[in-house]
């Protein structure tokens, strides 16, 4: 797939595949994620997409995922043989489907967990990421005063919102959301969605979705995902800006799919 | 209304717009953090190591005594073993020979005894709580989970009370009340989740044909749950015949009997005397007698966790 | 049963058209058969048993509290702080045994606690599966070793070990010789507490076990995503996720060392002082109702041990409730 844009890229899969035991998941994905930009990745359910991104910050690691290509992440080899996969994740931060803050920890102790598993232990720094990291997620006037209450206590946006502070407390360069609003109502949506777009000018944003709405509301760049002629196995169909992508598809089964989510 | 006709500029407009910015703060943690994160990396991993092997030096504490007693107690109980160690009744105290057919003969009696008391009762329970919600199923199970953590030396002595000191004298019924007591709050609770495995469908199938509710749990539930049942009660059994406790003052007798009515042996009883008795030769006796209550125990643990696995295997 | 009928009634409209039966008028038929009750043997076979086990639950504490209300009416409660036990001379004392009880579990789950959750750790966490299946099974068919039977293996071999090799070794130890000083004679305080420490490790590993695997993979991944290696994932998000699991295990396994009674018999030497260190004999309160219920004489003796009994019920029923309800608290909060 060739790249369509003049734009750095902040993140780089070249022919990558993913299987689990002997059945690959999704085959020879070759994508970059523009620097400072969100990229959707949509398509229907069980296309691959989760699983292309988990790629990026070998979260397959230790599920018995068998990654092969190329992903680099900066100037960073992921899968080189020297990567340690802790400190690619420590440059890659990631928002999970549903919220999960650690259901024992405070608001304030969510936020410096990745700090501190980082093994960052001065105060002052902590307090400093803590905070810049609850303004950029939104909820700094919200919580600042109830810093040491249990996340839990948080309605479920908040906590999502609190989970994005906690993966950009560590500032990672790359920010990975897997379908970050799907158990969200509609006015958190909105304000995770809001949030994604201020981010966007900061840090590399990759973001799969199963709402095509929200790819084109968000996204500069789309990345559409397919079931290939076996019926098992994910490829990509067509990558490219989102309002190409969605105005003048290329490929006719994406047009299909973008035209068919409505029709 | 179609998404590209909903498409805004967002993918043309310029990228900064309306971000916050995370500036010079953000690059200068974002190093710090970096360069703490690699230097520490290397102690994070040794912590680790040294953590799992601490954690594998504790599966070898947990495993070792276990494993050296059941070891231990094969091979000294392996030599007591003979035709007359499971046919012949103990010899007096010190001497050498004998068995304990009396104890063998007598734990099947009051285990079995326990067992048919307390399996019917414990079943009824469990399709009480199965069917009723509420507060006097939620004291119900309550009461059953704190029973499981009665000291067993308490049912001994409650059986006692009502059992063996109006009749002025020792029976294997009593022994048995005080382990099925024992077995009735593992049985309740291990039922009940076995028969909640037995999907709602498969109930109302069967009173949708019109069959009325006690045949659909007879025929369906009852069968469906089969396995987890057996499983839930063979483990009951399998705890019920170790114990000495509530035995103790209540059955207590050497000689040979078949009346549940009348005192009877048991081997963890025998063991317990034998085992405390200064002889050589008693000590000899109550190893073979606890080799042999080992390997039931076992036996039946094992049979038991069989049948879930196979419960297991046919629930995929 | 008004509400069966409601809910089997309710069904009416899920049961899919061919699964219905294609006879004229059966419709009615099901619906009179469904009005009826479950029928009167299967609601008088539940509530029966219900009604039995409650009963028998409710004798139990009754018939204990009416046998020792004769010896409560003699010693009142002040039988909870005598220490003296001496029947002869009418004066009865619990605190002997209370103390010996408190003491043999607090080193049983000393030893047992750390051990136990790491080992759950490994077996859970950190080993891989082909290791782990055949461990855990290893350990829940050893939890089935009765307890007679660590008790002999604790009286006839750990008894001359203790005797002649571990109590003297702890003894020359600097600090620790505090708590281990006076002669080394084998049946201790000491070696009760290592016996039940043997019998409750099962317990605390197959019940830890269960509550680490209990936190959600979400979790885990959250720790991991962050640049957590694997040791700090279990030890940051993991561990303390299964909290409220782990101390519902660490209950329920005092629970249980409190209220063994034969094995710690055989090995605690059966002296009633209260010791002044751990190689000293003792007793508990399971041990004296073992070694004073049959040879006494029906009456106040007898009522006097008896309410040894009620003593043991009530401390391991408030130690077991205590953990049921950690437990259940924590079904809870997984459900929300």
């Amino acid at each position: 797939m060739t790249i369509e844009t003049a734009e750095a890229a902040a993140v780089s899969l070249e022919d990558v595949s993913v299987s689990f035991g002997s059945h690959r998941v999704v085959r020879d994905v070759t994508l970059d994620l523009a620097r400072n930009r969100v990229t959707a990745l949509v398509g229907p359910s069980g296309c691959g997409k989760t699983t292309i991104l988990r790629a990026i910050n070998r979260l397959h690691d230790d599920t018995g995922g068998k990654v092969t290509g190329r992903v680099t992440v900066g100037d960073l080899d992921v899968y080189g043989r020297d990567t340690q996969p802790e400190l690619v994740r420590s440059r890659v931060g990631m928002v999970f489907q549903r919220p999960n803050p650690f259901p024992t920890m405070s608001i304030f102790d969510n936020v410096v967990a990745g700090l501190r598993l980082n093994g960052v232990r001065n105060k002052a720094l902590l307090h400093e990421a803590a905070e810049a990291a609850l303004h950029h997620a939104a909820l700094w006037d919200l919580v600042k005063d109830r810093l040491q209450t249990p996340a839990v206590r948080l309605s479920g946006g908040q906590q999502q919102r609190l989970c994005i502070a906690r993966a950009l407390a560590i500032e990672p360069e790359v920010l990975l959301m897997d379908e970050p609003c799907s158990s969200l109502d509609p006015i958190a949506t909105a304000k995770i969605e809001e949030l994604i777009t201020r981010l966007s000018s900061d840090v590399t944003i990759g973001l799969v979705t199963h709402n095509m709405f929200q790819a084109t509301r968000v996204s500069h760049y789309t990345a559409f995902f397919l079931l290939g002629e076996d019926r098992a196995t994910g490829e990509l169909i067509e990558y490219g800006r989102t309002v190409d992508l969605f105005d003048t598809p290329r490929d006719p089964r994406t047009k299909a799919y973008v035209s068919g989510e409505v029709g | 209304m179609s998404p590209v006709a909903t498409t805004t500029g967002l993918g043309t407009g310029s990228p900064g717009d309306g971000g916050a910015g995370l500036g010079e703060g953000a690059a200068r943690r974002r190093e710090l953090i970096l360069a703490q994160s690699k230097r520490s990396l290397g102690r994070r991993h040794l912590a680790g190591r040294v953590a799992v092997a601490l954690c594998m030096v504790a599966v070898a504490i947990s495993l070792a005594p276990l494993v050296a007693l059941v070891a231990y107690t094969t091979s000294r109980g392996v030599h007591a073993l003979s035709v007359d160690f499971f046919t012949k009744i103990p010899t007096p105290a010190g001497i050498a020979g004998g068995g304990i057919s009396n104890a063998i003969v007598g734990s099947l009696i009051i285990v079995g005894l326990a067992a048919v008391m307390a399996v019917p009762v414990g079943i009824a329970t469990a399709l009480f709580l199965l069917e009723r919600r509420g507060r006097i199923a939620g004291t119900i199970r309550f009461t059953a989970d704190v029973l499981t953590g009665v000291p067993s030396i308490a049912l001994g002595i409650f059986a006692y009370t009502v059992l063996v000191e109006p009749f002025a004298h020792f029976s294997a019924i009593a022994g048995s009340f005080a382990l099925a007591v024992l077995m009735l709050p593992v049985i309740i609770r291990s039922s009940e989740a076995a028969m909640r495995n037995v999907p709602r469908s498969e109930w109302e199938a069967g009173l949708a044909l019109g069959v009325r509710r006690g045949r659909v749990v007879r025929s369906i539930v009852l069968r469906g749950a089969l396995p987890g049942l057996v499983t839930g009660n063979l483990l009951a059994v399998a705890r019920a015949v170790g114990e000495t406790a509530p035995l103790l003052f209540t059955t207590g007798s050497q000689l040979f009997n078949l009346n549940p009515a009348q005192p009877t042996a048991a081997v963890p009883l025998t063991i317990f005397s034998l085992g405390t008795s200064p002889f050589p030769a008693d000590q000899q006796t109550a190893w073979g007698a606890a080799f042999v209550l080992l390997v039931f125990v076992l036996v039946l643990s094992i049979v038991a966790r069989l049948v879930a696995g196979r419960l297991n295997r046919q629930a995929r | 049963m008004p509400d069966d009928g409601a809910r089997t009634a309710s069904t009416l409209e899920e049961i899919p058209p061919a699964e219905r039966t294609p006879i004229a008028g059966v419709k009615e038929a099901l619906q009179r058969r469904w009005s009826r009750p479950g029928g009167r043997g299967y609601a008088g076979l539940r509530w029966g048993g219900a009604g039995l086990f409650t009963a028998v639950a409710v004798a139990l504490v009754v018939s204990l509290l009416t046998s020792s209300s004769q010896a409560f009416a003699h010693s009142g409660l002040s039988l909870l702080w005598t220490g003296t036990w001496d029947p002869t001379h009418k004066i009865y004392g619990a605190e002997t045994f209370i103390v010996g009880t408190l003491i043999t579990t607090a080193v049983a789950l000393v030893l047992a606690v750390p051990i136990g959750v790491a080992t759950a750790a490994f077996l859970s966490e950190l080993a891989p599966r082909w290791l782990a299946t055949p461990l855990s099974v290893l350990i829940d068919l050893i939890a089935a070793v009765p307890s007679i039977v660590v008790g002999l293996w604790g009286l006839l071999v750990l008894t001359p070990a203790f005797a002649h090799h571990v109590e003297p070794f702890l003894k020359k130890i600097p600090v620790l010789e505090w708590f281990f000083h006076g002669p080394a004679l084998g049946p201790s305080m000491l070696l009760a507490g290592v016996v039940l420490a043997v019998m409750i490790l099962p317990t605390m590993v197959a019940l830890s076990r269960t509550a680490l695997a209990g936190v959600a993979l979400t979790d885990r991944e959250a720790a991991r995503a962050l640049g957590g290696t694997r040791w700090q994932v279990v030890r940051r998000a993991v561990i303390p996720g299964a909290r409220t699991g782990i101390e519902g295990a660490v209950t329920l396994a005092m629970g249980r060392a409190l209220g063994e009674s034969i094995a710690v018999a055989m090995v605690i030497g059966n002296a009633y002082v209260i010791p002044h260190s751990l190689l000293a004999p003792g007793a508990t309160l399971g041990s004296a109702i073992i070694n004073n219920f049959g040879g006494v004489t029906p009456g106040l003796d007898r009522s006097e041990v008896i309410a040894l009994v009620v003593i043991l019920l009530a401390l391991t029923a408030l130690v077991n409730a205590g953990g049921q309800l950690l437990l259940r608290s924590r079904a809870r909060e997984q459900v929300s």
